[in-house]
């Protein structure tokens, strides 16, 4: 074997590579508690009035018109098909030292109230699905940038490197706006997102990373000949970049094992399996945790394909269904994070690309009454990675129409989550076309109030 | 007095409570053409000292969209000021005239040309003009109350002090974070570290008009009087303090005595700056022919012009030439560098043996050039390089979500054929060009295929984006694409580094505007397609397919699907109907193309890219940084025919450089210009500026021929030279930029999968064509069935899916196709391994090689790896990797008889064997 080889035998998986891969460590700007980012998408826009924002007022009002003033708020199309107020059916209750308030449709995340730092005056652009999942992930609601998942492994490197940096979990298909919503844009592909569909068995997770009629001590010795092989190659020749490509194959060669491990569930114990339940949520969130175990930067985890959250119609019925699936996962992901000392330097970011009104729509049979999208003034909640735990932050009316306190444009929330891994959104910049972008472009304040 | 109108589109303060801009305030005129010798600082504050006199809506004037419009001042012929503004809104505004508080004589060289620029109106008809004849009392004499010369120093130091004392410490700690050189941050386009940066203002005008407290933006924003507009916004200012900045504009709103004035940080955008700056710069300079270095007395560089130059500098950096590369690595250079392919072990015997006959090496090298630029593999291989550039690709960036289809275009292929028999015919750059925009409209024979040319536009991606986004992707095609300058960051604002004025944006929007595509499914609204040919049988299997779909299409009549109501019809023409046209080799031929739309659509700036609120409009016509005088292009059409003349003109200096740089960078491995698609000021300078313009002058002066442009490169020692290199040559210029040696290239995966193929023979060397994937479809997003088995042509016709961009293209830096690509990064990166050591492809073309009959006839070992060398490597092992390879074959066969045999697994070595040679970094790399 020749000398370059020699020693990544006992290199771990999570020494980068001398060699200046694109993707090997970088440090932050300043030190910081998160190191990494589980980030669950609620694609659709969850409805805040009846998970995490209580408004009492509304439900008084319940079947009440719109006052016209707030009518105006509303989108024009909105504004038409925009029927009364809608108390929210639900029942909240403070949960913790904090009183922070949750829905009864998370009994098992209210226990974990006191991890929270729930925002409530989020503020989108565009009230529509596209635009706010792009603005959410990528920073702009129509033109094509990279996405926070990018822009971190462009800023910090990965600390895994035998798995991809950036992994999109998204269960039976792709989200709305699917692939833009994890896009390098102009940077190097390498810094795109890997997207995974668990529930899609027939095909193999990572392209090409397994070979199924070969014995891995066979293969290691094809392995083995062909790096001899490049090793004479290499002596006549003395070039880092032929070095890199031997490197390259040897990562190949463990990212095999690597990237099977992850996905193989069988590995965690039968109490862990349980924390999660055995449903498609469960694996989901599970593989999510063995992910950042393993140090993949930014994992992002969808509900499911499309938007499920999205509802105009049935909305009480829906929400149950969605709650009761995320509900037992979300929970134990708090708790199998917390247990493993993972939670101090995980970043766990909850939430939709927009919320839902206070009015109805489809009204009529109760059964299939829904709410409109809204982008003033919904909630998400984040905790870990050295976020303010059970704290709220940002206030809306009684009517939850209007932010009334310290809205947070996704500029802001993104300068902030930034800031928690330890970037200054303001330097973190690539130049493309003659510029130097920005995940916020010129926007974004760093919000104190949401770091402890 | 009346309310200020500002622009707060982009205002962070209004932006935080989403309020919608305020249209109208449209204020404009022209000091460029008033004081044209002065800059426009100068300009701006001749003019504001000027306007001191007069008490008018300051806050809307010049910081609004700022290098759009302009405010000229006149001298009338008696002397007074007068001040004209124009407007396109009737909103009522005025100025009101007041007695000057100050005096100023008007400088000489306003007084001479403004009067009659004054009624300079041009492209401002719709526009009504509010004339302001003004001072009262102007100007009889100095102003009697004027104080002395010394009173008048000790009231500067005073104005001074204040601001240190008490402005400066305040801005510092509530306005700075936003607004300032030191954060890097100008929101909103205003500076407030320096007294230029509140004079001139930002986004929404004048910050602060020196002495009108009431007038000063900047003192309506700190009283948070406006519900629109409160700045700080992290909380009023205290009173004392507001006070304190209502007395500071009252004195005039002096600045340090270190004042900063303009720095690259303000000047970011500064149009007339920039311009000038670009007089110097060496992209925008005529190409001239430069006269090629003396000869040097080295043996074999002096025959080329091109020789020369590199020496040149290549002696000045103190480096001296490798020797030329040995026979072999020459021949597989030059193989892979004109056709993308690799020669035979045979071929490389027979060149060697004709340099080993022949006296003349270099006559022997020409002959092979000459073949192989004749070779119809070059268009294929060129080609590639141009559908980078073009963002070719075989469906629309997104996919439909009920069907997870992609929007499919199943006739871009005719474009791809355009392009590799157009460069296989070295037709002339400049007609290429022309093709590309406006096919149609050249008065040409009516050769058909030339239709095919409009693809370059119509395949681009345009189904997932707003409809500007759509026309910016035309734009940063013809702009950047073609000559290296980045107008598509014009759009919200005139470019921060670059000379390119928003107006110039809409004045190619209103171009491209004007253009519409061909319905990419609607047979009918296409043109034929030439160079592709199906047979009868074929086209009958088409056909009767097609007709099962059709029935099927018909029988869904009216009816909507269940879930998002979408005909069925439609569903099923989009994805079997459009597979069928895409996949099936019997299926029509069609071109996409662009037209004219009825009536070209007249063009305005939306300003800070909103187009609720427009602004000027712009004629049709080309960049002003190219076409000083700004002509427009005709009324009657888009004018893409006179844009395509403008770009593919000899007096372009870009577009040839541009493009020679391209070719260059292709054959040496690095450019000569490292920023392929950016020669603008942020540009990196010219290794060999001189070089890089005899190239182009040359390329233009033989006929903008890209094949002699490539024969002049090829044949020269510096393209010719070897990878090696002394330590010193390396430890000197680690980069090469000097070209002293040749760099080593790793090979793209059009070639890693066409000489894999090849080794195989498993190549289908069939031309032209409609695209096949590449391997069986791994994503499954293509329906499968026997249109979608996979193909064994070159990569280059295999099936791009820019939604959804194949995974293993992916992997080795295939670009997305989502726009124009400058060049392909080249990353090494696990991945890439991955698809060597487990693709079913590399498994797939190792496993066809040990079946062939040649390997079969092997009696023994040796016979057996020399023929797997001989085919993967095109040459003969060493003694040292046949020995290792039978020590292989021992712990091979040791392994296997450990372990129980199995149906699933594999245990024959020469498949693995033959394999390790496709993953080595020899069989990916070219010396």
């Amino acid at each position: 074997m020749l000398s370059s080889i020699k020693g990544l035998a006992d290199q771990s998986s999570k020494t980068p590579d001398a060699t200046s891969s694109p993707l090997s460590m970088q440090p932050p700007h300043f030190p910081a508690k998160a190191k990494r980012i589980i980030h669950l998408f609620m694609n659709g826009g969850p409805s805040q009035m009846d998970l995490l924002d209580p408004k009492p007022e509304l439900n008084r009002l319940s079947g009440q018109p719109l006052p016209d003033s707030l009518k105006q708020r509303l989108q024009p199309v909105q504004r038409k098909r925009a029927g009364e107020l809608f108390g929210s059916p639900f029942q909240f209750r403070q949960h913790g030292d904090s009183g922070i308030p949750i829905s009864e449709l998370y009994p098992r995340l209210s226990e974990h109230a006191d991890k929270l730092c729930v925002i409530h005056s989020m503020q989108g652009e565009i009230s529509n699905h596209s635009p706010g999942l792009l603005l959410t992930n990528c920073g702009h609601s129509t033109l094509a940038r990279p996405s926070l998942g990018s822009w971190l492994l462009y800023g910090l490197g990965s600390e895994s490197q035998d798995l991809p940096g950036f992994v999109v979990l998204c269960p039976g298909g792709l989200p709305t706006a699917q692939s833009r919503n994890w896009t390098s844009a102009f940077m190097p592909g390498i810094y795109q997102g890997t997207h995974i569909d668990i529930a899609n068995r027939g095909k193999q997770l990572v392209p090409n990373l397994t070979r199924r009629d070969l014995r891995r001590g066979l293969q290691r010795a094809q392995v083995d000949l062909v790096q001899e092989l490049n090793d004479w190659h290499l002596q006549e020749r003395a070039d880092a970049k032929l070095e890199s490509q031997i490197h390259s194959m040897e990562l190949a060669f463990r990212m095999q094992t690597a990237g099977t491990d992850v996905f193989d569930l069988s590995q965690e114990s039968q109490a862990t399996r349980d924390l999660y339940g055995e449903t498609t949520q469960g694996k989901n969130l599970l593989i999510a945790r063995r992910l950042a175990e393993r140090g993949v930067r930014y994992v992002q985890c969808y509900q499911g394909q499309g938007q499920p959250w999205d509802h105009h119609g049935s909305i009480v019925r829906n929400l149950r269904r969605l709650t009761e699936q995320s509900d037992q996962p979300t929970a134990a992901l708090l708790t199998d994070l917390h247990q493993r000392g993972m939670l101090d330097d995980t970043l766990v970011i909850w939430g939709g690309e927009m919320g839902r009104t206070p009015t109805v729509q489809n009204g009529g049979n109760a059964d299939r009454v829904g709410r409109d999208h809204h982008i003033d003034g919904y909630s998400i909640w984040m905790a870990g990675g050295g976020v303010a735990a059970g704290t709220r932050y940002g206030k809306t009316d009684e009517l939850a129409m209007t932010i009334t306190e310290n809205p947070v444009p996704l500029y802001d929330l993104h300068a902030t989550v930034l800031h928690l891994m330890g970037l200054d959104h303001r330097q973190l910049t690539f130049r493309h076309s003659s510029r130097d972008y920005r995940l916020t472009d010129v926007h974004g304040n760093v919000i104190d109030d949401l770091i402890a | 007095m009346l309310a200020p109108m500002i622009n707060l589109a982009t205002h962070p303060g209004c932006r935080r409570r989403r309020i919608k801009p305020v249209p109208g305030a449209i204020f404009s005129a022209i000091a460029t053409k008033a004081f044209p010798q002065t800059k426009r600082i100068q300009r701006r504050s001749l003019i504001d000292d000027f306007l001191g006199g007069i008490d008018i809506l300051a806050p809307l004037s010049w910081g609004f969209a700022r290098n759009s419009f302009r405010v000229p001042a006149f001298a009338h012929p008696n002397g007074g000021p007068h001040l004209m503004v124009i407007s396109r809104s009737s909103t009522a505004f005025g100025l009101v005239p007041r007695p000057p508080t100050r005096t100023h004589p008007l400088p000489t060289e306003l007084q001479s040309n403004c009067w009659d620029t004054g009624i300079w109106l041009d492209g401002c008809l719709m526009w009504i003009a509010f004339v302001v004849v003004g001072a009262i009392g102007w100007a009889d004499g100095p102003d009697p109350s004027a104080p002395s010369r010394n009173a008048n120093a000790a009231t500067r130091r005073a104005d001074h002090d204040f601001y240190e004392k008490h402005i400066r410490p305040l801005l510092v700690a509530r306005c700075y974070e936003c607004h300032s050189e030191s954060e890097r941050t100008s929101m909103g386009g205003l500076l407030l570290d320096r007294r230029s940066g509140w004079i001139e203002g930002g986004d929404t005008g004048q910050a602060i008009v020196p002495g009108q407290v009431d007038e000063s933006l900047l003192i309506q924003a700190v009283r948070y009087g406006d519900d629109l507009y409160q700045m700080p916004p992290d909380g009023k200012l205290a009173d004392d303090e507001i006070k304190l900045l209502e007395q500071w504009v009252r004195r005039g709103a002096p600045g340090s005595v270190t004042d900063v004035g303009q720095t690259e940080f303000s000047r970011l955008g500064d149009q007339d700056y920039l311009f000038s700056k670009a007089k110097d710069h060496w992209a925008f300079a005529p190409i001239a022919k430069p006269t090629p270095p003396r000869r040097a007395r080295r043996s074999g560089w002096n025959r080329s012009p091109i020789d020369r130059f590199v020496l040149d500098s290549m002696r000045r950096a103190g480096l001296g030439p490798s020797r030329r590369a040995d026979p072999d690595d020459l021949l597989k250079r030059l193989v892979h560098d004109l056709t993308g392919l690799a020669p035979t072990f045979d071929e490389v015997e027979s060149f060697k043996q004709d340099l080993a006959k022949s006296s003349d090496d270099d006559a022997v090298i020409r002959r092979v050039i000459d073949r192989l630029l004749a070779s119809p593999r070059f268009g294929e291989h060129w080609g590639s390089l141009w559908l980078d550039i073009a963002r070719y690709a075989d469906t629309d960036s997104n996919y439909r979500p009920d069907t997870r289809t992609p929007h499919y275009y199943p006739f871009a292929f005719a474009y791809r054929d355009y392009v590799i028999d157009a460069i296989n015919q070295d037709k002339p750059y400049d007609v290429f060009l022309k093709e590309q925009f406006a096919a149609d409209l050249m008065e040409m024979d009516q050769n058909e295929s030339n239709l095919a040319a409009l693809g370059f536009f119509a395949v681009g991606p345009h189904r997932s984006r707003a409809p500007l986004e759509a026309l910016d992707d035309w734009i940063d095609l013809a702009t950047r694409g073609l000559m290296g300058i980045t107008v598509a960051c014009a759009r919200c604002h005139d470019h921060k580094f670059e000379p390119v004025p928003t107006t110039d944006y809409y004045a190619l929007r209103g171009i491209f505007n004007s253009i519409e595509r061909s319905n990419p499914l609607e047979l009918s609204d296409m043109a034929p397609a030439q160079h592709f040919v199906s047979t009868a049988s074929e086209r009958a299997d088409y056909q009767a397919q097609a007709a099962r779909v059709t029935q099927r299409i018909d029988e869904a009549g009216n009816q909507k699907a269940k879930g998002n109501n979408r005909p069925i019809a439609t569903k099923i023409l989009e994805t079997e109907l459009a597979q069928l046209m895409l996949f099936h080799p019997g299926a029509p031929a069609k071109s996409m193309i662009i037209r004219d739309k009825r009536k070209p659509v007249p063009s305005f700036v939306a300003i800070r890219g909103d187009l609720g609120v427009r602004g000027q409009n712009v004629r049709r016509r080309f960049l002003s940084i190219l076409d000083p005088e700004q002509i427009p292009f005709p009324e009657s059409n888009s004018g893409r025919l006179e844009l395509a003349e403008a770009i593919a003109s000899p007096e372009n200096p870009l577009t040839a450089r541009v493009w020679v740089n391209r070719v260059w960078g292709k054959l040496l491995g690095s450019y000569i210009v490292a920023t392929p698609s950016d020669f603008g000021l942020q540009s990196s300078d010219p290794t060999h500026p001189r070089l890089l313009d005899h190239l182009a002058f040359n390329f233009m002066q033989q006929g903008w021929s890209t094949k002699q442009l490539i024969r002049s490169i090829v044949t020269s020692r510096t393209y010719q030279q070897s990878c090696d290199t002394s330590v010193e040559a390396v430890q000197l210029d680690p980069e090469n930029r000097w070209l002293a040696r040749a760099n080593r290239k790793r090979l793209s995966i059009e070639a890693i999968r066409d000489r894999a193929l090849s080794v195989s023979g498993q190549m289908d060397g069939s031309m032209f064509g409609r695209s096949g994937l590449l391997w069986p479809d791994p994503g499954g997003e293509v329906a499968t069935g026997k249109a979608a088995l996979a193909t064994n042509r070159r990569t280059l016709y295999g099936f791009v899916n820019r939604f959804n961009l194949d995974p293993n293209l992916r992997t080795f830096d295939f670009p997305s196709r989502m726009a124009s690509v400058d060049q392909r990064a080249t990353s090494i990166v696990a991945p890439q391994s991955l698809f060597l050591l487990n693709s079913s492809f590399i498994i797939e073309q190792a496993d066809t090689l040990v079946n062939h009959d040649g390997f079969k006839a092997c009696n023994d070992d040796l016979a057996r790896v020399e023929f797997l060398f001989r085919a993967v490597l095109a040459r003969l092992p060493a003694a040292y990797e046949a020995q290792r390879i039978q020590s292989y074959l021992q712990r091979h066969q040791a392994f296997v008889g450990r372990v129980k045999a199995s149906p699933r697994m594999r245990d024959q070595p020469w498949p693995l064997i033959a394999q390790s040679l496709f993953m080595s970094n020899e069989f990916q790399t070219l010396d």
